[in-house]
């Protein structure tokens, strides 16, 4: 179905018009000190906390309609789906009926969510030292850089070492600063400067796909 | 001299062990203090009664969990200051996480201590937006969070009507994996003092920012900075419960690794008998 030249138009230029302002906003308050200009700064601010909170229902409302979609149409795993819309649909209940800081679904979300979290997250231990057993080997000086570079932050960091040791943690200390910081860095720098070329280009409405701004 | 290949199972076996040993009986394993550890718990110690402190951040509990070895007697250690806190959670279960930290303290009313709600401490709810919700509540805490967890509208609590900005932020304590956009925001821009209890594998990534902002950041390293954190507090938890584990299981690690490399020159040198 073809866009509206309405929408079109609204959606080619107040997407830019409001980038602009909410960029040159967050930027001006950087750089000036004026009570006028934080207040804008501040309002644009409210405006992003406020979609950033809409974003969440985007997300329910997405899920709900693939969810349905998927119970109608009996497709694979359509009992989990079951499942997911009921205890979603529960959990918004139980949160609005007792608070989100009652005790009752303190637990609730103790009990299950969290514990689940934990549970996976302290599997990944048994696989770490299962897959260094398979992985970490010493071919060659490639292997060897990153076999030692694993083992060096294990050990450093290791107790039993530090307790007879104790200068380890400097080192390790200084291997985080320096080496480790600086490849960091120059990916940190990398993606700065591509987030200041992908704003141009959304602004002057080159970019294509999900970000385009424009109908060009 | 052919060596057996260890079967993942055997390794897991290992690891259960080890667990469990860790679990069942705890051997006390020693560790060493750290010196910044030891600077964090003076500068809580150099908190003056009635200042604020805002415990805030953002992400998943089950990350987060790793700090609460060292927020939960930070935050009794708070309490024996006086200092005022204030919970900002910039996530969803951050909420919960921040509620689960103060009840495990015991420092508020309801747990038996001292600590009033509304007086001494407050607790938001999810302030949505990262990290332009971080500028907000700088800037101004009654526009960026009108009302708290309960609904209760900032005027009417006590302890926000010295709370408007981050000029009246003496500290703030990160015990959430976001420390990049409080020391962003909070440290770079308004210089307000942060300790971060971190995760270790967080702990690998930020620490340079203890080296950018010197007197101004300073961070634990994970569970092991846990384990020292309760050590100065003349208390065990969840640090002291994990180093055990994580003594032994570094240990083993390294046998794990060398017995991986033999395997493979065994194997390397009974291909070149067979050659």
């Amino acid at each position: 179905m073809k866009m509206s030249s309405t929408i079109t138009y609204v959606r080619n230029y107040l997407a830019r018009f409001l980038l602009i302002v909410g960029l040159l906003a967050a930027l001006a308050s950087w750089y000036f000190v004026s009570p006028q200009v934080d207040a804008v700064a501040n309002t644009m601010n409210l405006w992003n906390m406020n979609i950033y909170n809409f974003t969440l229902f985007v997300g329910l409302i997405t899920i709900v309609i693939r969810y349905s979609d998927g119970i109608r149409k009996r497709v694979k795993n359509w009992p989990y789906m079951a499942y997911g819309l009921v205890l979603i649909v529960g959990w918004i209940i139980m949160g609005e009926y007792l608070g989100l800081y009652s005790d009752f679904y303190q637990s609730a979300y103790l009990s299950t969510k969290i514990t689940l979290h934990i549970a996976i997250l302290g599997q990944l231990v048994f696989f770490l030292v299962s897959a260094s057993y398979r992985v970490v080997r010493i071919r060659t000086l490639r292997t060897a850089v990153f076999g030692l570079s694993m083992m060096a932050m294990v050990v450093l960091n290791a107790p039993w070492l530090l307790g007879v040791f104790p200068a380890a943690d400097k080192i390790s200390y200084w291997l985080l600063n320096n080496p480790s910081m600086a490849g960091g860095r120059a990916l940190l720098l990398t993606g700065g400067i591509g987030g200041v070329i992908l704003g141009i280009r959304l602004l002057l409405g080159l970019e294509r796909g999900a970000l385009k701004s424009t109908e060009r | 001299m052919r060596i057996p290949e260890l079967k993942r199972q055997y390794i897991w076996g290992i690891v259960l062990i080890v667990y469990l040993t860790a679990v069942l009986v705890p051997i006390g394993a020693p560790f060493p203090m750290s010196d910044i550890t030891v600077e964090i718990y003076n500068v809580i110690g150099s908190l003056k009664p009635g200042q604020i402190v805002v415990v805030g951040g953002a992400w998943d509990f089950a990350f987060d969990l790793e700090s609460s070895a060292a927020m939960i007697p930070a935050l009794r250690q708070l309490a024996d200051r006086h200092a005022r806190i204030v919970f900002a959670p910039f996530a969803v279960e951050s909420v919960q996480y921040q509620k689960y930290v103060m009840q495990a303290s015991g420092i508020a009313e309801e747990q038996g201590g001292t600590y009033k709600y509304g007086v001494d401490w407050v607790q938001f709810g999810y302030i949505p937006g990262l990290p332009a919700a971080m500028v907000g509540f700088l800037n101004d805490v009654h526009s960026a969070v009108p009302a708290d967890v309960y609904g209760t509208p900032d005027d009417k609590i006590p302890l926000m009507n010295d709370f408007h900005s981050w000029k009246d932020i003496a500290l703030w304590i990160c015990p959430h994996w976001s420390f990049d956009v409080v020391v962003r925001y909070a440290t770079a821009e308004h210089g307000i003092p942060a300790i971060y209890f971190a995760q270790a594998a967080a702990y690998s990534g930020y620490s340079p920012f203890m080296m950018a902002y010197p007197d101004k950041v300073w961070m634990t390293n994970g569970f092991l900075g846990g384990a020292q954190y309760e050590q100065l507090m003349n208390t065990t938890g969840l640090g002291h419960a994990a180093i055990n584990a994580y003594y032994i299981l570094s240990a083993v690690l390294v046998v794990i690794v060398i017995l991986g490399n033999v395997d493979m020159i065994s194997k390397r040198e009974k291909k070149e008998e067979k050659k």
